[in-house]
C-alpha cells in the first residue's frame, strides 16, 4: 500500500493540451510556499514526460506520477 | 551588454528563430508554444523573427493568421502570441527583415524589441540552445 500524499492545492488541467498544463502548473507553483504540494490532473497524453522534464528543469520535485480512471495525476512539491 | 537579462547560471537561455509568416500559417504557432513551455520551465526565452517571421508579430496579423486544423476550427495565432508574452517570452526583430515587408517598429505589436545582427550572434553564442524554424 502506497502512502497517501496530502496536497495543499489541486490543479485540474483535464482537456488542456500542450503547453497549457506546464504553463498552469508553473503559475500555480509560483503562488505556493516552499514545501507545499500541488496535485495536478491532466489528460494530455504528453503530460507524463512533460511533467517529468518540467520537474527536472525547475527543481520542483515530482513526488508521484500515476494514472487513475484514464487521467494522469501528478504530485509536485515546491522547492 | 547582452540582450539576455539573466546573470543566474542556473537559468538556461533558449533562443528560437522564426522565419515563417503569412504564407505558411501551419508553421507559425509552434515556436510560440514551445517558447511558452520553455518559459514555464523557468528558462529565459526569446524568439527572433527574421525573413518572413516579422509578419507573425505585425499588428493585426495575430487575428488574420489562422492555424489550420484538419476538420476545421483553427485557432488564431493571437492566442499563441499572447500566451507566450504573458509568461515572459520576449520578441526580437531586426531592421533588414522589417524593410523586406515595408514595416517600421510602429507596425509591430507592443513588446517587440529591435536588435541587430551582431546582437543576435552574440545571443546565439551565449545561449544554451538555439532552435530554428
Amino acid at each position: 500500500m502506497t502512502d497517501v500524499i496530502k496536497e495543499d492545492q489541486v490543479l485540474d488541467c483535464s482537456g488542456m493540451l500542450c503547453p497549457m498544463p506546464v504553463v498552469k502548473a508553473s503559475k500555480a507553483m509560483k503562488e505556493m510556499q516552499a514545501g507545499q504540494i500541488l496535485k495536478m490532473i491532466a489528460t494530455d497524453p504528453g503530460a507524463p514526460p512533460d511533467m517529468e522534464a518540467w520537474s527536472r528543469q525547475t527543481g520542483n520535485e515530482l513526488l508521484r506520477s500515476m494514472t487513475e480512471n484514464g487521467k494522469f495525476i501528478f504530485y509536485l512539491k515546491k522547492k | 551588454m547582452s540582450v539576455w537579462k539573466t546573470n543566474d547560471s542556473d537559468v538556461k537561455k533558449i533562443l528560437y528563430v522564426q522565419t515563417h509568416g503569412e504564407k505558411d500559417p501551419e508553421r507559425t504557432a509552434t515556436p510560440f508554444f514551445l517558447a511558452t513551455a520553455g518559459a514555464a520551465m523557468d528558462n529565459e526565452v526569446c524568439i527572433y523573427f527574421t525573413m518572413n517571421g516579422p509578419q507573425c508579430v505585425a499588428k493585426g496579423n495575430g487575428e488574420k493568421i489562422i492555424i489550420p486544423r484538419k476538420g476545421g476550427g483553427g485557432k488564431e495565432l493571437k492566442f499563441f502570441i499572447e500566451q507566450a508574452q504573458e509568461i515572459g517570452v520576449r520578441f526580437l526583430v531586426c531592421q533588414p527583415s522589417l524593410d523586406l515587408h515595408g514595416y517600421t517598429m510602429d507596425d509591430m505589436i507592443e513588446g517587440v524589441e529591435m536588435i541587430g545582427g551582431a546582437a543576435f550572434n552574440d545571443m546565439a553564442c551565449d545561449a544554451d540552445a538555439v532552435i530554428g524554424f
